[in-house]
């Protein structure tokens, strides 16, 4: 096997052991919360009758770790359970896969307008350092980490849909229906999440190309008399997106997780909102499948960013 | 901060209005809240809604109470919440990362692994997850806080550990037979202490975000206690009939978020020797 390949397949072994691990401290965790699910979904009045009954039917009588194993196992193939309060009776694998494109879309849609304005502000800032463009992208992107997202959207909805108009305030297009109706009403949500994320891409971005905008190889290739624009892009731009490339994937947590919220704002049916949803009716099953995904997600996504890197830097993997 | 000591803080003017900034915001909430003649739970049901004027600058809500008390006594719970949960999360991060430096091997392994996977959860899931299980409430949320946000500090402090480690005058503290506790805390922590102080500073703004994002659902804290995210939550429900409610309590934690992320960048520029060299330049 080639050392790439090594390196790949070590990889995503270790990201399995975390999934695996991951997995059990949630579902231990989840045991410890507080309350009793049959109680919780038949009332406090239930008849013992009843809660046993209920007991055996979700594997609650069992021992702890062979309930974890039982679980697991369905788990592995793609059986959560059936849902307890939330979506009663249904089964959770097929709430996830009808809401998981939703929340999917509107993440991919928030970094691609975070990497966008980023792209611009963080090369105009670092090729203008110490003017006045500089100044307004580095300000911006100060004020732009200081708006929590769920206010941000608030702003968006005041300004651009109720008083011009222009987008929806509320409700969603799922994308598998009209991909259009999707960008165009998942455009709001999707800003109110990058916004904060364009600044913090920016501000890396910014670091990274004046710190290899003074590097010896830079200065080198300037007095070989090579085209500048040559010498951004080769020398500079590569250089600096690893950087900015390893901060997209470490922010890709902070970007879900602003979705979780602007999804219940914006009542977009997706995982986040059913995990909100879960969490107030005390759907433990729900709540636990979507930890379980969404660290799946997160941990695909660093996997992604880290070959990405060892692309664009090859020393990595050795 | 002895380092670069005070003089240097006011001379830099991201940190001086960082300071200024985050110095008003504490004022306000700890000493204005007292100030305040109207209390931030009472109902008033003469002045319901009320738009901002001289008696109520930012307006009254629904039950008739004044906007800014709330705002005041409810920035304190969260800066409380948040403070709490970072100080708590900045002891355990900080006293893990220092021992996995120190130790390496099994422990250091283990550790960063369970950080790892920490890591692994998207920040604001991993909060609501840590609620479903202990439960909504004040105390919860700072726990929720401290857990989401220790990994950061167990990084941090074992990375720029490990390279203080091999520094000579630790070697030194270490041949003269000195406690290992005395080495971590009185020789290591001191010179490791500025880019942790720029987390924390940080921290507590992430913090209040988090609160903020929790409560505004309804998962963190409970009404009629005010924070910031319950005082927006309730703006959000009469948010086009009075939209003052909602807008001034976001501009308020708009300004204590932005003091405080000041205050860490300042800190930043005045402390990272790289960075202090290319200005410098």
């Amino acid at each position: 096997m080639t050392g790439t390949g090594r390196y790949i397949a070590w990889r995503v072994a270790s990201m399995l052991v975390t999934v695996f691990i991951g997995a059990a401290a949630v579902f231990f965790a989840m045991k410890a919360a507080p309350g009793d699910p049959a109680l919780s979904v038949l009332g406090e009045s239930a008849t013992p009758e009843a809660v046993a009954e209920f007991r055996s039917r979700h594997n609650l009588d069992a021992p702890l770790p062979l309930q974890f194993w039982t679980w697991l196992a369905a788990a592995l193939q793609g059986d959560f359970g059936l849902s307890l309060t939330v979506a009663g009776g249904r089964r959770i694998s097929d709430l996830i896969l009808q809401r998981l494109p939703n929340t999917v879309f509107i993440g991919l849609f928030a970094v691609a307008m975070a990497v966008l304005v980023s792209l611009t502000a963080g090369t105009i800032a670092a090729l203008r350092r110490g003017q006045l463009a500089d100044t307004l992208a580095t300000t911006l992107a100060v004020v732009g980490i200081s708006m929590p997202d769920f206010w941000l959207s608030y702003i968006l909805v005041f300004t651009l849909a109720l008083g011009l108009g222009l987008f929806p305030s509320f409700g969603f297009t799922s994308p598998l229906d009209s991909f259009s109706g999707a960008l165009y009403s998942g455009f709001l949500p999707a800003a109110a999440v990058a916004a904060p994320m364009a600044a913090v891409f920016s501000r890396t971005l910014r670091a990274a190309l004046l710190d290899q905008l003074h590097r010896e190889h830079v200065f080198a290739a300037r007095s070989f008399g090579f085209h500048p624009l040559a010498i951004f892009v080769h020398g500079v731009f590569r250089n600096a997106l690893i950087p900015y490339v390893t901060v997209i994937g470490l922010q890709i947590r902070y970007i879900l997780g602003g979705v979780v919220v602007i999804e219940r704002i914006f009542g977009i049916p997706g995982l986040g909102s059913l995990m909100v949803d879960a969490a107030f009716a005390r759907d433990y099953p729900v709540v636990q499948a979507c930890a379980i995904v969404f660290l799946v997600i997160v941990l695909s996504v660093n996997l992604a960013v880290d070959l990405v890197c060892t692309s664009l830097d090859p020393r990595r993997s050795r | 901060m002895g380092r670069f000591g005070w003089r240097a803080l006011l001379r830099n003017r991201t940190a001086l209005t960082g300071t200024v900034i985050t110095s008003f915001v504490l004022l306000a909430i700890v000493i204005g809240a007292e100030l305040m003649p109207y209390s931030a739970t009472d109902m008033d049901f003469i002045n319901i809604l009320a738009p901002p004027s001289l008696e109520h600058p930012f307006g009254t809500d629904s039950f008739g109470r004044d906007v800014l008390t709330r705002v005041l006594f409810g920035g304190r719970i969260s800066f409380l919440v948040s403070g709490a949960g970072i100080a708590l999360g900045g002891t355990i991060g900080v006293t893990t990362g220092l021992l996995a430096a120190w130790y390496g091997g099994a422990s250091d392994t283990v550790l960063m692994r369970i950080v790892d996977l920490l890591f692994a959860f998207p920040s604001f899931v991993l909060a609501l997850f840590l609620m479903v299980v202990l439960g909504f409430g004040v105390p919860n949320v700072m726990i929720a806080i401290a857990l989401v946000y220790f990994p950061l500090f167990a990084r941090l402090t074992r990375n720029t550990a490990l390279l203080v480690k091999e520094e000579p005058y630790v070697q030194a503290a270490r041949l003269m037979g000195q406690p290992t506790r005395r080495i971590l805390f009185l020789e290591i922590l001191p010179n490791i202490g500025a880019p942790i102080l720029v987390q924390a500073s940080v921290g507590v703004a992430f913090g209040v975000v988090i609160e903020a994002g929790l409560s505004f659902l309804g998962l963190g804290v409970q009404p009629p206690t005010p924070s910031l995210g319950v005082i927006m939550a309730d703006g959000r429900e009469y948010f086009q009939r009075s939209p003052w409610v909602l807008t001034l309590s976001g501009l308020f934690i708009s300004i204590a978020l932005l003091g405080l992320n000041l205050l860490g960048d300042g800190i930043r520029d005045l402390t990272d020797p790289r960075l202090r060299e290319r200005l410098a330049t």
